[in-house]
C-alpha cells in the first residue's frame, strides 16, 4: 500500500516542500530511503523504527521503500522524520489515509518517540501550503509566527497516533514561553564626549554607509560600536520575518517574544574561518554570520586581524547584499544586508594615529595597513579616527544625546530615503544620486578641489556625496552644501595614508 | 683573472676590503694604518693579520673566527671587476690619506678608512651645520627642519643630514629650496642602492647639487650597524649639531653624543613637553645644549653675521577672519577633528569646512584624520 505525506526540507535559510511516499510490500524485509537523502536523513531509519516500537507499535516485517519527491532535491538534516514515520504508518494500515489530508509533518524523532524540533522551522512551515502542521512542543510558537496554518502538536509519537486516529483529542498548545525581557540596548548617552565619532556612528545608522573607526586601544571603538543597534529603527514585518527565518534555519533559540524585531548586532571573533561568516558548509548550507546580521548591524573588531581571503569574501555581499553560496550539486542564496562596523588600530602598536606618536617604523606601519585590501576599504564610506578622550570628557557631568534622541533623527532621515525610492541613501547611485542629492556651486567647488588634490577617485566622488546627502538629511537641508560636502570629506579620512609630503 | 697589483690603485684593495663582511669602520682604519691597502688584503687572505695587536685588538671576541670568514670571503673577491665596477658607476673612492679625501674627515678620531662619494666633493668646504632628528616626525618638526635648513643655505651654511624620513629629508628639503650652499648628505648604504626608496628624488637632487658620502662600497645593504657610522660621520662633517625633534633613544641621541665626543656645539629645538617626538631634544635643553629658535642662532654660534639670514616671503593667502580664529585654536601640535571641535565650540560641518579652506590654502595639511598647522609656504 501506498502513503503520501507532506513535510518540507532546509537549504539555507528555504523551506522547500517534500512530498514523503511509502510504498509498504510484501517481500523480504527491507527499508530502502530513496529521493537524494543525506547522511542524517538517511538515518532517520534507524530512529523510526526505535520510536515505532517504544510507542507501543510493531515494526512491519515487509518491503519498505520510502521516496523523498522531488528526487533531484537535496534532503537535508532529520526534520524528515516525522513525516517517514507517519508514511509508514499510513501505507501500514495503522492511521487512516484521510486523517493526515491537508497536513504536514515537521520533526525529529527520538528514540523514545519524542517529537524533537529542527532547525529552520519557520521556513519549513513557510513552504508547506496545507492548512495544518504537527510540530513538537518546543517548535509551536516559531511554527505559529507565520500565522498561516493551524498548529497542532504532539509530545509523543503514541500522541500523535492516537490524535491521527481519533482515539484522543490533539493535546494542548505549550502556553507562551516566560522569559526575563531581554536586556536593554545599551545607550549612547554613556559615551563621553567623542562628538566626531558619535556623528559618525549618527551618520551610518541614518544611511546605512559601513563605518571603520581607527584608533588606539582604549578609546571606545568597541563601545561605539555597540550602541549602532540602538541606534537603527525597528525592523519592518517583512524584514523581520526575514530575519528570523535566518535565525531559525541557522538553530538560534528565538526570543519569546517571537519575530526578530530589533536590529541584531554580531561580532565574530576574528579567527573566525571564511564559511562561518559567509554561510556554507557541508550538507546542508548553514547562514554565516553576516547573513546573521542581515538587517542588522556586523561588527568586525580588529579588522586586521582577519584573515585576508575571510576579509575579501565579505566585498560581493556588500555590494548585492545577498551571499550566492555554490557547491557542485546546489546553489543556494542567503540574505546578507547588513550595516558593516569594523574597527582597528592605526599601527602594529597601537598608539600611533596622530603624527609622530609612535615610533612604529613605516614599512611596520605601511605592512599594518596593507591587511585591509583596498577594495574594502574603499567600500567603507565613513572612516573616522578616534582619539581617547580627555579626562575632563570622562569625568565632567555633561549629559550627552541618548540613543533615543537620535534614533528619532535617523527615523527621519530614513523616510527621506524611503521617498526617494531607496532603501537608505547608501543605495543611491547613478541619475538618482543626481536627483536626489543635488549639489550648491560652493559644493560642487569643494568637491572639486578634493579631486584635483588627488584626494578622490571617481567611485569616491559618488561616495561622498551619498554620505553628504546622508548629513544635509540630518540637518533637514534639502540642498547639498559646502559644509555638507566637506564633512563627508572628513569622514573619509585617509587614515592609513602611505605617502607624506617630505617637507 | 689576476692583474699584477701595478694595475691597480691603492684604492681598489681598500675598496675590496670595505666590502667584506663585518667590515666596520674601526677594523678597516685599524688594517689601513697598519699597513697599505694592498698588503692589508693580503694578509686579511691569508689570516696574517692575527699577529698584528693593534689590529686584532678591534676583531672581538674571537678573531680566528673573524679571520676565517674574511679569508673564506676573500677568495671569492675579484678586487679588479669590484674596482670596475666603481670606476664604471662613476663614484668617487678616496683612501684616507690621498689627496681626494675631505681634510674635515681626515683629521677626526675615527676617520673612515676609504670614502664614497658621488656629487661634487669639493663643496665641503666653508661652515657646515648638521640639522638631524626623528624619522616620525610632527608637522612642526618637519616645519622647522626644513625652515632652518633653507635659511641656513640661504646664509651660505652647508646643510649636512642622512637622507633619512623626517627631519632628515626635510632639512635636504630645505636647503635644496634655497639653492644657495649645497646639501651634503651622509648615507649607510652603498650609493647604487637608494634608502629609503621613497627619498629617491631628493637623493638625486642632492647629488646633482652637492655631495652623497658614504663609508659602503657599491652594492652594501643599509644593514643596521652602519647607520651609527653614518652618524658619526655627520657629526664629524659638521660644525654644528642641530636636533630638531628627537624621541629619548634614536639615532639623533647617537649623533649628539659622537658631537660632544669631537667637541661640536649642540643645538636642540624645544617643543612641547607632552610631545613625545621632542623628549629628546627637550632633555638635551635640560643638559645644557644650545636652544634654536632661528637660524640667526646658529650663524652667531658659527661666527657669522645673522643679517645674512633672509627671510622667504609668504604667499599663501591671508586666511578669511573666521578660518583664522580655527587655525589658532589648531595650535602647533597635531589635533583631531574631535578636540578641535571641543576647542572652538563649532559645529563640525563649519569646522570641516574652514579646515578644507585652510588645507586648500596650505595653512594646514591632514595626515590619517589629524590636523597640523603648516608654518611656511611651500617653496
Amino acid at each position: 500500500m501506498i502513503a503520501t505525506v507532506r513535510s518540507a526540507t532546509l537549504l539555507g535559510v528555504d523551506g522547500h516542500p517534500v512530498t514523503v511516499e511509502v510504498h509498504v510490500a510484501v517481500g523480504i524485509p527491507s527499508f530502502t530511503l530513496v529521493g537524494l537523502p543525506d547522511t542524517s536523513c538517511r538515518e532517520a531509519n534507524s530512529r523510526v523504527r526505535a520510536a515505532l516500537v517504544s510507542s507501543g507499535l510493531k515494526w512491519p516485517n515487509k518491503r519498505i521503500t520510502v521516496n523523498l519527491a522531488p528526487s533531484a532535491l537535496r534532503k537535508v538534516g532529520a526534520c524528515l522524520d516525522l513525516a517517514i514515520a507517519v508514511g509508514l504508518l499510513v501505507a501500514n494500515g495503522d492511521i487512516p489515509a484521510a486523517a493526515t489530508d491537508g497536513v504536514g509533518f515537521i520533526g525529529e524523532l527520538g528514540l523514545d518517540g519524542t517529537i524533537r524540533p529542527v532547525p529552520g522551522v519557520l521556513s519549513l512551515a513557510g513552504a508547506l501550503d496545507c492548512q495544518s502542521i504537527v510540530v513538537g512542543p518546543r517548535a509551536y510558537h516559531e511554527a505559529t509566527l507565520l500565522g498561516r496554518h493551524r498548529v497542532l502538536v504532539a509530545h509523543t509519537l503514541a500522541e500523535l497516533i492516537d490524535a491521527l486516529q481519533g482515539v484522543r483529542p490533539w493535546p494542548d498548545p505549550p502556553p507562551p514561553r516566560r522569559e526575563p525581557r531581554p536586556p536593554p540596548e545599551p545607550d549612547l548617552s554613556d559615551v563621553r564626549g567623542q562628538p566626531l565619532a558619535r556623528f559618525a556612528l549618527e551618520v551610518a545608522a541614518a544611511g546605512g554607509h559601513h563605518l571603520l573607526f581607527v584608533g588606539p586601544p582604549g578609546a571606545g571603538k568597541t563601545m561605539l560600536a555597540r550602541r549602532l543597534p540602538g541606534l537603527l529603527p525597528e525592523l519592518d514585518d517583512d524584514t523581520a520575518l526575514q530575519a528570523t527565518r535566518i535565525h531559525s534555519a541557522a538553530g538560534v533559540t528565538l526570543d519569546c517574544a517571537g519575530l526578530v524585531r530589533r536590529p541584531p548586532f554580531r561580532a565574530p571573533h576574528h579567527g573566525a574561518s571564511s564559511v562561518s561568516l559567509v554561510g556554507g558548509g557541508q550538507g546542508m548550507i548553514r547562514p554565516g554570520e553576516i547573513s546573521m546580521a542581515h538587517a542588522g548591524v556586523l561588527f568586525l573588531d580588529e579588522l586586521g586581524e582577519f584573515g585576508p581571503a575571510v576579509l575579501d569574501a565579505l566585498r560581493q555581499p556588500l555590494e548585492e547584499g545577498v551571499v550566492r553560496v555554490a557547491r557542485a550539486a546546489l546553489r543556494v542564496e542567503l540574505p546578507a544586508r547588513f550595516l558593516l562596523v569594523a574597527a582597528m588600530n592605526p599601527c602594529p602598536c597601537g598608539e600611533g594615529g596622530a603624527p609622530g606618536a609612535c615610533r612604529c617604523g613605516s614599512s611596520a606601519r605601511a605592512r599594518y595597513a596593507r591587511r585591509v585590501s583596498g577594495p574594502l576599504l574603499d567600500r567603507l564610506d565613513v572612516r573616522v579616527a578616534i582619539c581617547r578622550p580627555d579626562v575632563a570628557q570622562l569625568l565632567g557631568g555633561a549629559l550627552e544625546e541618548t540613543s533615543a534622541t537620535v534614533a528619532a533623527r535617523v527615523a527621519a532621515v530614513r523616510a527621506l530615503s524611503f521617498e526617494r525610492g531607496v532603501r537608505v541613501n547608501a543605495d543611491l547611485q547613478g541619475t538618482a544620486l543626481d536627483e536626489a542629492a543635488p549639489l550648491t556651486d560652493s559644493a560642487t567647488n569643494v568637491l572639486e578641489s578634493a579631486l584635483r588634490a588627488g584626494r578622490l577617485s571617481g567611485r569616491g566622488v559618488s561616495r561622498v556625496r551619498t554620505v553628504a546627502r546622508t548629513i544635509a538629511d540630518l540637518q533637514r537641508a534639502a540642498r547639498v552644501d559646502a559644509e555638507h560636502v566637506a564633512l563627508a570629506l572628513n569622514l573619509r579620512t585617509e587614515l592609513f595614508a602611505s605617502h607624506e609630503r617630505v617637507a | 683573472m689576476s692583474r699584477t697589483s701595478g694595475d691597480l690603485p691603492p684604492e681598489a684593495w681598500a675598496v675590496a676590503l670595505a666590502g667584506l663582511p663585518l667590515m666596520g669602520p674601526a677594523r678597516l682604519l685599524a688594517l689601513l694604518r697598519r699597513w697599505a691597502p694592498e698588503e692589508s688584503w693580503q694578509r686579511v687572505c691569508c689570516e696574517g693579520w692575527l699577529r698584528d695587536r693593534t689590529v686584532v685588538a678591534t676583531a672581538g671576541k674571537e678573531p680566528a673566527a673573524l679571520a676565517q670568514l674574511w679569508s673564506a670571503a676573500a677568495t671569492q673577491v675579484d678586487v679588479a671587476a669590484v674596482w670596475q665596477r666603481h670606476v664604471d658607476f662613476g663614484v668617487g673612492v678616496a683612501a684616507l690619506g690621498s689627496p681626494a679625501y675631505p681634510a674635515p674627515l681626515a683629521n677626526d678620531i675615527e676617520p673612515p678608512g676609504v670614502l664614497f662619494m658621488s656629487g661634487q666633493p669639493g663643496v665641503i668646504s666653508g661652515p657646515r651645520v648638521a640639522i638631524v632628528g626623528t624619522r616620525s616626525a610632527t608637522r612642526y618638526g618637519l616645519d622647522l627642519a626644513y625652515e632652518l635648513a633653507r635659511e641656513l643655505a640661504a646664509a651660505g651654511v652647508a646643510v649636512v643630514s642622512g637622507l633619512a624620513l623626517g627631519i632628515d629629508g626635510a632639512a635636504h628639503a630645505g636647503a635644496l629650496a634655497a639653492d644657495t650652499a649645497p646639501p651634503i648628505a651622509v648615507v649607510g648604504s652603498g650609493l647604487d642602492t637608494v634608502y629609503p626608496r621613497r627619498n629617491l628624488s631628493l637623493w638625486r637632487e642632492v647629488e646633482r647639487r652637492g655631495v652623497v658620502l658614504g663609508e659602503a662600497p657599491l652594492g652594501a645593504p643599509p644593514e643596521r650597524w652602519r647607520f651609527p657610522a653614518r652618524n658619526r660621520l655627520i657629526a664629524t662633517l659638521a660644525d654644528v649639531v642641530i636636533v630638531v625633534e628627537s624621541r629619548d633613544t634614536g639615532g639623533s641621541m647617537h649623533t649628539v653624543a659622537e658631537a660632544e665626543r669631537r667637541g661640536r656645539p649642540v643645538f636642540a629645538a624645544p617643543g612641547p613637553i607632552r610631545s613625545a617626538t621632542s623628549v629628546g631634544t627637550n632633555r638635551l635643553l635640560r643638559d645644557g645644549a644650545h636652544v634654536v629658535c632661528d637660524a640667526g642662532d646658529v650663524l652667531v654660534a658659527l661666527g657669522l653675521s645673522s643679517a645674512l639670514c633672509r627671510s622667504l616671503r609668504d604667499r599663501r593667502p591671508a586666511p578669511a577672519p573666521e578660518d583664522a580664529g580655527v587655525l589658532d585654536a589648531i595650535g602647533w601640535a597635531p589635533i583631531s577633528l574631535d578636540r578641535l571641535a571641543a576647542r572652538t565650540q563649532q559645529p563640525l560641518g563649519q569646522l570641516a569646512l574652514a579646515l578644507n579652506r585652510l588645507c586648500a590654502q596650505g595653512w594646514v595639511v591632514e595626515r590619517s584624520g589629524w590636523f597640523e598647522r603648516v608654518a611656511r609656504s611651500e617653496p
